[in-house]
């Protein structure tokens, strides 16, 4: 099987996942709905009551961080659809194919990437609205991050899904309880720069944390701000990134593998 | 049927499949040899592990022993030159229903690297154009194309993926128990359009079914049963080989009868009638004996099932007995 014959499934289980997705309006609804109550929640609570001292805009800073975390979510959340497709029976049809189990798994992150990125444009259109400033740098500066936030939560979906192969239900928990606290204790919409003890740990464990740093270092490049945000040297997050989803992916994929020559 | 000295296409040996949480093993030393063109019928109870050497020789699922080749590949070292040459239709069905009939063959035919591919089907090459309405027009879903899977029945859920797994021309086709839940015509129509691919383009197929019917029409029948092969052959040869052969008489002059029936093996059953157990093809060898006038002449052929409940019901006491 040549290269152009893998990349050629990989955009074939990708356009599947775009297809499904593009028919679900359930998902649509939400992509619109989530934003306004989670941005409008930040901006009017804490931002209103907690942040009115601080050195920078809170709403720009939940922005970038939540940005990246829902970029990896999203990416996530469709890889472990191949949980739901094992119990369905739909995966047996993929995986007698003759393509490297490899690239089925990336044509599965590359679907939910593209979903991902469509259902982040409505947190930028709510963000304009709540009056977050919004410079082009800021914005471009988090799509140049956002092809590592896409590889990390797909890397992390893969993961989840070869842990949990058996059980849709399972996995679709442990979506929640990874993301959950990667939410807040990777700083993505509270700042995390002073958190010590066992706190200070559990934030370096979180992979998000290097991804939203790296975000807001990339984002936030040129500004006032730009530094006082930064947690480690971009060279660490890039690192760290790189590093946890190669391995996350590559684990992950032959523990499914297993499980589905195991059915 | 295929020549005799076709070659084989599927050669399994001491294929062993032991899962973790079983005391037993699902296949327990299987031998098989298919050849290039052949249709044959895995045949068993449930449980006898026709699924789980089905699965394995699809390299679906790991096996724990035995070596395995199907179309002149190793299934340990080359299980995807082993995917690109069969097709497979599951016991389970194996459809996405969110995408239309249509959707699924062109996701399938740009998995095996058939065509590339594009995002609508009016973009795709003419020849899968082509090829998915002849296809389709074939096995009568050519009006549901365009429809969505979650639409369509049992039939023609199974008839769509009959297409697909046929979309590639793989060199082998393994069906698990292709006509579940099929109405009668369906399956006929179904056996119509296997039996044409196999003459056409020389596909061997492979079938597991519970349908002794159906495994009445292939070449060759391996009977399996707690993951061993217990007997094979065409089923003719079956019949004459497991089931006993017989004819029913009875005369006016039951003694003469009996004199010239001496030497053969004969039972008194209980309707009356005596029971002559024969050799070969034909009774007319016993026939050509017998001076007496017949009042009763029945000729006992026995059916596949007959010999597949005999073969089974004797492993069944024997496995009971040890």
């Amino acid at each position: 099987m040549s290269a152009r014959n893998e990349a050629n499934a990989l955009l074939a289980i990708a356009a599947r996942d775009l297809l499904i997705f593009r028919r679900d309006w359930g998902i649509l609804v939400f992509s619109l709905f989530f934003p306004i109550a989670f941005l409008g929640l930040f901006d009017g609570l804490i931002g209103q009551n907690l942040a009115a001292g601080l050195p920078f805009n809170f709403l720009q800073f939940a922005l970038v961080g939540l940005v990246g975390c829902m970029l990896a979510q999203y990416t996530m959340m469709n890889v472990t659809s191949l949980v739901q497709e094992r119990e369905t029976g739909f995966t047996q049809e993929i995986f007698v194919a003759p393509v490297s189990r490899f690239s089925i798994v990336a044509g599965k992150i590359l679907g939910g990437s593209a979903m991902a990125l469509l259902l982040i444009a409505p947190f930028f259109v709510v963000a304009g609205a709540f009056g977050a400033p919004l410079s082009v740098g800021l914005v471009s500066g988090i799509l140049w991050v956002a092809p590592l936030a896409l590889l990390l939560g797909g890397a992390m979906g893969v993961l989840l899904s070869g842990i949990f192969a058996t059980s849709p239900k399972a996995v679709d928990q442990a979506v929640i309880l990874v993301m959950f606290p990667q939410m807040f204790l990777s700083g993505a919409v509270i700042p995390v720069s002073h958190s010590t003890g066992l706190l200070g740990v559990l934030v370096r464990l979180m992979p998000a944390t290097y991804l939203v740093d790296l975000m807001r270092t990339v984002a936030y490049r040129g500004t006032a701000v730009y530094g006082s945000l930064q947690l480690y040297a971009p060279g660490v997050d890039l690192g760290v990134l790189l590093v946890v989803s190669a391995a996350f992916f590559v684990a992950g994929t032959l523990l499914f593998v297993q499980w589905e020559k195991n059915r | 049927m295929p020549r005799p000295e076709a070659e084989p296409v599927i050669e399994v040996r001491g294929l062993v499949k032991r899962y973790r949480e079983s005391d037993r093993p699902a296949v327990d030393g299987l031998d098989l040899t298919v050849r290039a063109g052949e249709f044959v019928a895995l045949l068993g109870p449930n449980g006898a592990g026709k699924t789980t050497t089905l699965s394995i020789l699809t390299a679906a699922l790991t096996k724990t022993g035995g070596t395995v080749r199907v179309a002149g590949f190793d299934l340990d070292t080359q299980a995807r030159e082993i995917r690109a040459n069969i097709g497979i239709l599951f016991q389970n069905p194996s459809l996405d229903l969110r995408l239309t009939a249509e959707e699924n063959l062109r996701f399938h035919a740009s998995l095996y690297g058939i065509y590339g591919y594009r995002p609508a089907f009016r973009l795709m090459p003419r020849a899968y154009r082509e090829q998915v309405r002849a296809l389709a027009r074939l096995l009568g879903i050519g009006d549901q194309l365009f429809e969505r899977v979650e639409k369509f029945s049992g039939g023609m859920r199974r008839k769509l993926e009959i297409v697909r797994s046929l979309m590639h021309h793989p060199r082998v086709l393994f069906l698990d128990e292709p006509t579940q839940g099929l109405d009668p015509v369906s399956r006929q129509s179904l056996w119509d359009h296997l039996r044409s691919v196999q003459r056409t383009e020389g596909t061997t197929i492979l079938l597991t079914t519970h349908y002794i019917e159906e495994a009445e029409g292939a070449d060759r029948v391996f009977i399996v049963d707690h993951g061993r092969l217990l007997t094979q052959g065409t089923p003719e040869s079956l019949k004459v080989q497991i089931a006993d052969r017989y004819l029913l008489l009875d005369a006016a002059d039951r003694g003469q009868l009996l004199r010239d029936l001496a030497g053969s093996p004969v039972t008194p059953r209980e309707d009356g009638l005596l029971q002559v157990a024969f050799d070969g093809a034909t009774p007319q060898a016993l026939l050509a004996r017998l001076t007496v006038p017949l009042t009763v002449l029945r000729i006992h052929v026995p059916s596949l099932e007959e010999a597949y409940l005999e073969l089974v019901g004797r492993e069944a006491a024997g496995g009971e007995a040890s």
